[in-house]
């Protein structure tokens, strides 16, 4: 009950620094959890595959991993921030992804 | 040669030019428009498989006459090989991609001419012209007439987008345009490298010039036009970080030009996807770059799908979630994986162009979007509602649907790479995919009416049902009898790998 409580604070303090005015229902907050519970669980099995690597990487980053997303729950609200509407926001993201790509492509492939 | 091949291009950008031009004339509009769009899905079963150069030069080799007279620097060289022409390609796995393309650009124009009170021409001209440019895109063995073609498929969209009409279109047309801005000539460069590295624009030559050593295949240079054209790819197909304005856009167009829009995007992921996988296979990181993307898709996809009211967006996000499924596919790079990625390329776009059409009704009795303001709706008309959620089920990968069947193969796939982690994500992705929708089914079809909800007074237009029905139809039929569409993909994955 704890953590319901933490996701409906959660969005309605989102929802009233952006401009929507959509009510936090019942629905939509468990949407947010299920959502919340999809990317974390989805997360830490991708992460697996780093056995592919090395065994002890992997074991070192799933647990990381677990314990910095439990740390930051409720993650969904803020990514939902995140990946809105907003220019700028967008142009960001995409020269982040350009730069990284960029980046990888030269480095990834003379080292993966 | 074969003249269909190019005609499949050719056809709907006469036909575009003509509608512009007519485009006051209501009744010669939708004539033309219908019958050109019979021709679409059409003229791909016709043609034979085949090359078609334009201007009719082939190379050297396959043109003795030509060849004759020339110096041995020429002829005894690779230059002999090379192609002069642009030329277009037509496989077994074209003929499927070029067939289901057309077939969703007529359903999609059919359903328009009937839902719109006036028929538009220009709106008319824009799909045909975005129908052409992913079609060339799709044949085209010429990275730089793909780039043309890449370029007016683009702006075809925006096109649709800013004609649709709806709230804040203007602005997300924008958006996308200026987003393509930096996009697009990245992938211009990209290309541009290619071109000074090997002295070519054709995908054939290019793979050659690397693999007989005339190009380093660990030049510097080689590793940037890779990443750069994989940008582009990102652009084309909506992939993160473009998925949030690949959303909006399918949300801000009416709902049988989203149907097409997302065609479009999965014709382009697949057309470059492949293109990638051809000049590239070469780097190993390539494929893992398709998949961290392609992973990022759907988990960003699906989970911003689950979080929004708006059943539009909703279904945007879950077509970029569902992109992820063939980019999976492709970056395991076997050959049961490649096709079992386009099959689920051939599945996603009849699948989501039957979710938007379906949900497209809501919006015709309703003018509303958001789930909030809606419930109800299967008092008015159950058969479509009925209509509605099998396509739902069909995105969620139920059996008998051709979903069940594509993302199966995609498990058995990853699994067989020894990626069984790739297998459990799908498998709970396509979980939180059928909950995604049966929430969207509940608030809007299931709950009671809100009081203050008015319903329009108008029958749903038969030519929405027929589309409707024809989309369940080769559901059905591709999820039952999966082979035919299998069999001519395994030759392409076979080439691939």
């Amino acid at each position: 009950m704890r953590l319901y409580d933490i996701v409906v604070n959660r969005i309605r303090e989102i929802q009233e620094l952006s401009t929507d005015k959509e009510p936090v229902t019942n629905l939509s907050t468990s949407a947010t959890l299920a959502a919340e519970i999809t990317l974390i669980s989805t997360v830490l099995i991708a992460a697996i595959m780093l056995r592919k690597i090395n065994n002890i990487l992997m074991i070192m980053v799933v647990l990381g991993l677990f314990i910095a997303l439990i740390v930051a729950m409720p993650i969904m609200p803020r990514l939902r921030k995140e990946q809105s509407d907003s220019f700028n926001s967008m142009v960001f993201y995409v020269l982040l992804a350009l730069t990284i790509i960029i980046t990888l492509f030269y480095w990834g492939v003379r080292n993966v | 040669m074969n003249p269909l091949i190019p005609i499949m291009v050719i056809l709907p950008i006469t036909c575009a030019l003509l509608l512009n031009l007519i485009h006051t004339k209501e009744r010669s509009v939708k004539i033309l428009a219908i019958i050109v769009g019979i021709a679409l899905p059409v003229i791909p079963l016709l043609a034979n498989y085949g090359i078609h150069y334009f201007g009719g030069y082939s190379p050297l080799i396959d043109n003795p006459q030509m060849a004759q007279g020339l110096p041995d620097m020429i002829t005894q060289s690779a230059l002999n090989l090379f192609h002069p022409a642009i030329t277009y390609s037509f496989t077994s796995a074209q003929k499927i991609f070029v067939f289901i393309l057309g077939l969703i650009a007529f359903l999609a124009i059919f359903t328009s001419l009937s839902e719109i009170k006036k028929a538009s021409g220009v709106y008319a001209f824009l799909m045909f012209m975005g129908t052409a440019a992913v079609t060339a895109i799709l044949l085209s063995d010429d990275i730089f007439n793909l780039y043309v073609f890449f370029e007016i498929a683009a702006l075809s969209q925006v096109g649709i987008i800013l004609a649709s009409r709806t709230e804040k279109s203007y602005e997300t047309a924008l958006k996308y345009l200026f987003l393509g801005s930096i996009a697009a000539p990245m992938l211009l460069l990209g290309i541009g490298f290619l071109l000074g590295l090997t002295g070519n624009v054709n995908i054939t030559d290019i793979i050659y010039s690397i693999n007989t050593g005339l190009v380093d295949p660990q030049n510097p240079v080689l590793l940037l036009a890779c990443g750069l054209i994989f940008f582009g790819w990102l652009y084309g197909s909506g992939l993160p970080p473009f998925h949030s304005i690949k959303s909006a856009v399918y949300s801000k167009a009416l709902p049988h030009g989203a149907a097409l829009l997302q065609a479009f995007s999965v014709f382009t992921f697949v057309g470059l996807g492949i293109i990638i996988l051809r000049i590239f296979s070469f780097l190993p990181f390539t494929q893992v770059a398709i998949i961290v993307v392609s992973l990022l898709a759907m988990v960003l996809g699906i989970t911003m799908a689950l979080m929004q009211s708006d059943f539009k967006r909703m279904i945007g996000y879950l077509a970029v979630g569902e992109l992820g499924y063939i980019g999976i596919g492709l970056g395991l790079g076997t050959a049961l994986g490649i096709t079992a990625g386009l099959f689920q390329a051939v599945n996603e776009a009849i699948i989501t162009a039957f979710i938007f059409i379906g949900f497209g009704t809501i919006l015709y009795k309703t003018g509303i979007t958001d789930t909030n303001k809606l419930g109800g709706l299967m008092v008015e008309n159950p058969k479509v509602a009925l209509l509605v959620m099998l396509s739902g089920f069909a995105m969620a990968g139920v059996p008998p649907f051709n979903a069940f069947q594509s993302k199966l193969q995609l498990v058995q796939a990853s699994i067989t790479a020894g990626l069984p982690e790739l297998g459990i994500i799908m498998v709970l992705l396509s979980i939180v995919t059928f909950m995604t929708f049966m929430k969207a089914f509940y608030t809007i079809y299931l709950r009671p009416k809100p009081s203050e909800l008015e319903i329009k007074n108008k029958e749903i237009p038969w030519a929405t049902i027929i589309s409707l029905v024809v989309l369940l139809l080769i559901c059905l039929i591709l999820g039952l009898f999966p082979h035919i569409v299998t069999g001519q993909l395994e030759q392409l994955a076979q080439g691939l790998i």
